[in-house]
């Protein structure tokens, strides 16, 4: 792990048309081989932080970087750098995984791919042979984050991001998913994920940060929250502490 | 990147169950068209010849040219124009011709068929124009709106994909997926044609396969109109609704609101005010020439009937002459004032009815069929022709040109050899000319383009659009 920071969000704030503060100067930052949890009500600025990342929208005030690139100053090879899972994957439903691979990877400028690499990917991030060739839109959530995961993968970027990613999963699937994240982390991809799931947060990530009303309000590591009700915390910074934020360690 | 965009969109297209069936359901209409027009073709050739073989038969027996009293072209029936019939089937298709006097058409087709004039023959002009235009919009509508609906966008825009080489990757993918879709059955609806035994020439087959390719420019049109709309917009549900405006207007209310508006800016006297008119003068020259008759008296002939007869025969030809001059100085003059006031009232109703694709496109493909507005002119003009060649046989052939109304008197000559009948195949043939090529083309060149600019105009608004276009 080394200490620079891959995905980092300097003074980053967002206002809206409608004058709506949804990201006020928010600074952080995630390294390589870290797992980087927000939590936060809905509103609180975690999917507002990720569409800076992504460009798709544009920061009022400050940057966001990925590797060192300022996304709104350079979108496209930002974006070369980072891979995306949503909170409810949608793919082309007429088309198969694997046809929803072969797109996104082609998308991803990755032409070197074969069929079985496809199939290969597709078991690791653990969708059984039967279903490759069907069509996605048949598969339930938990086999669309699949293959998103899968899509992620395969373009084989030094940072995802992944917004609100266990969501509506059943507990199964939503373990599955945290040992992938854990594979992900030891070959050192710069993880941050937004999401409501304080237990899993606690469990895999690294840092937790929580977000209210556009601000940072806390961000600690999560070895030194072990001690602590992560729950209890989160719902006194829900209620209103505003406090300043803690230090990081 | 783009050939990426490009095959996945044709995929996406092939691969909807929407895309199968709408697709089937126009397939099977493009057919029915080829084939309904065929066997249309097909009925209109039988009762041409049947009518033509009729018009001979009442030379039978005959003796005399003069005695052939009606006398009647017909309007051939054209394979083009049983395939987009434009107004083919609402002119009337036989003339009268007398020799003299004003010509009028008639017997249209829905005149003596007056259930298909309710809702229309099934053609290809209806087909593009209404039903593919629908299958336009369909297969359109949502094609950005929908993608972010559905969330695919998003996750296709957290690649490093440039906004410019999606949305021409999405309307080049539709267009490459839909047009050749489409141009099979339109070449299996051809092959209809050829097994059926349809005789296009090659100057039908011409403007066959340029109507066609004005079709699938319309298609165009609409499909990129669709995509334009889906990029203005944030739901599907608002892109259908906006489209379905958008068509309601192109197909009702534009073509109809031009022609009533032109209607009302520019006023041409109704035919039966021209009737009345002419009616008035023929009445008065009628009068005249009843006057005339009854003063007349025969010149001394020493008892010689015959002589008699030819010197009152004379009178009536110069009074017949004199009545048809000035019937024709004044139907000429009324047609004339009626004439250029169509035609502006037409230029009028024309240029505002382009405003909408589906009139820009149905003038440019009943152009090029020569099933246009023009049509009836064409007609008009060849019968003029025709009467002109008639009168000219019937001078060489009986020493007069009779006419409407005409009194005739012939006495036996007494000679007692029996007289010779007639034969019908000497009679001046109708020569009727599909419309040329070239012609038709020049006429069908500002709707065709102004379809390409309403093309260009909404493929360059789609992208101008999704350049701006909010992708959360």
């Amino acid at each position: 792990m080394t200490d620079s920071p891959y995905l980092e969000a300097v003074a980053l704030s967002k206002r809206y048309e409608d004058g709506v503060l949804a990201l006020d100067r928010v600074s952080f930052g995630v390294r390589p081989g870290q797992i980087y949890a927000m939590l936060g009500a809905n509103g609180a600025g975690k999917t507002t932080t990720i569409n800076i990342f992504l460009n798709l929208i544009d920061p009022s005030e400050g940057e966001a970087r990925i590797g060192g690139i300022v996304t709104h100053r350079e979108p496209l090879e930002a974006k070369a750098h980072v891979a995306y899972v949503s909170e409810n994957v949608m793919l082309y439903g007429n088309f198969t995984a694997m046809q929803n691979l072969e797109f996104f990877a082609r998308l991803s400028g990755k032409h070197h791919y074969s069929r079985d690499d496809y199939h290969d990917i597709l078991r690791r991030v653990g969708l059984s042979d039967d279903v490759h060739y069907k069509k996605v839109r048949g598969f339930s959530k938990g086999m669309r984050q699949k293959c998103g995961i899968a899509i992620a993968i395969l373009k084989d970027a030094p940072a995802i991001l992944l917004d609100e990613p266990t969501s509506g999963l059943d507990p199964k699937a939503g373990w599955e998913f945290c040992r992938l994240l854990e594979s992900l982390r030891q070959e050192g991809k710069a993880i941050l994920m937004s999401t409501h799931d304080i237990f899993r947060a606690k469990e895999i990530a690294d840092t937790i940060a929580i977000m209210k009303e556009g601000r940072l309000v806390m961000e600690q590591p999560a070895g030194e929250l072990a001690h602590l009700d992560l729950e209890k915390l989160y719902m006194e910074y829900m209620a209103g502490h505003n406090g300043p934020m803690p230090a990081e360690a | 990147m783009l050939g990426t965009l490009i095959l996945k969109e044709v995929r996406d297209i092939f691969g909807s169950t929407k895309f199968v069936i709408s697709f089937s359901v126009c397939a099977v209409l493009i057919l029915l068209a080829f084939f309904t027009g065929a066997q249309n073709y097909q009925a209109a050739r039988r009762q041409y010849e049947a009518a033509k073989a009729e018009n001979l038969r009442q030379c039978d027996g005959l003796t005399d040219w003069l005695m052939l009293r009606q006398n009647r072209i017909f309007l051939p029936p054209e394979p083009v124009a049983a395939i987009v019939t434009g107004v083919s089937n609402d002119i009337g298709r036989t003339v009268e011709v007398t020799g003299r006097g004003e010509l009028s058409a008639e017997d249209s087709r829905f005149e003596g068929e007056p259930l298909f004039a309710v809702f229309r023959f099934l053609d290809l002009e209806f087909v593009f124009g209404v039903v593919l235009s629908l299958l336009a919009i369909l297969l359109g509508y949502d094609a950005i709106c929908g993608e972010k609906e559905r969330g695919t966008l998003r996750l296709v825009f957290s690649h490093a994909v440039p906004r410019a080489t999606y949305i021409c990757g999405k309307l080049i993918g539709s267009l490459a997926a839909l047009v050749p879709a489409l141009i099979v059955p339109i070449l299996i609806g051809c092959l209809v044609l050829v097994l059926m035994g349809i005789p296009v020439d090659v100057n039908g087959w011409f403007r066959l396969a340029l109507a066609i390719g004005t079709g699938l420019l319309y298609f165009m049109v609409m499909l990129v109109l669709s995509i334009m709309v889906s990029a203005m917009t944030h739901r599907s549900s608002s892109a259908f609704l906006a489209m379905l405006v958008v068509w309601v207007m192109s197909v009702f209310v534009v073509p109809r609101a031009a022609v009533l508006l032109a209607g009302r800016a520019v006023v041409v006297p109704s035919v039966d005010e021209l009737s009345s008119k002419k009616a008035a003068l023929n009445s008065q020259l009628w009068t005249q020439g009843r006057q005339a008759i009854s003063r007349w008296t025969p010149e001394k002939t020493g008892g010689d009937m015959e002589g008699m007869m030819k010197q009152f025969q004379d009178m009536m030809e110069k009074q017949a002459d004199e009545r048809d001059r000035k019937m024709q100085e004044l139907a000429g003059q009324l047609n004339e004032d009626r004439a250029n006031r169509q035609r502006v009232q037409q230029r009028w109703a024309f240029a505002a009815a382009r405003l909408s694709p589906l009139a820009s496109f149905s003038l440019a493909v009943t152009s090029l069929a020569g099933t246009d507005l023009n049509m009836n002119d064409r007609f008009a003009a060849e019968a003029a022709q025709y009467q002109g060649d008639y009168a000219k046989f019937m001078k060489a052939k009986t020493g007069m040109v009779p006419g409407r109304g005409m009194i005739i008197m012939k006495g036996d000559a007494g000679g007692g050899a029996k007289p010779k009948p007639v034969d019908p195949k000497e009679l001046p043939e109708f020569q009727h000319r599909p419309i040329a090529l070239a012609g038709a083309v020049e006429t069908a060149i500002p709707s065709i383009g102004l379809l390409i600019v309403w093309g260009l105009g909404a493929f360059i608004t789609a992208f101008w659009s999704f350049l701006r276009y909010d992708l959360r």
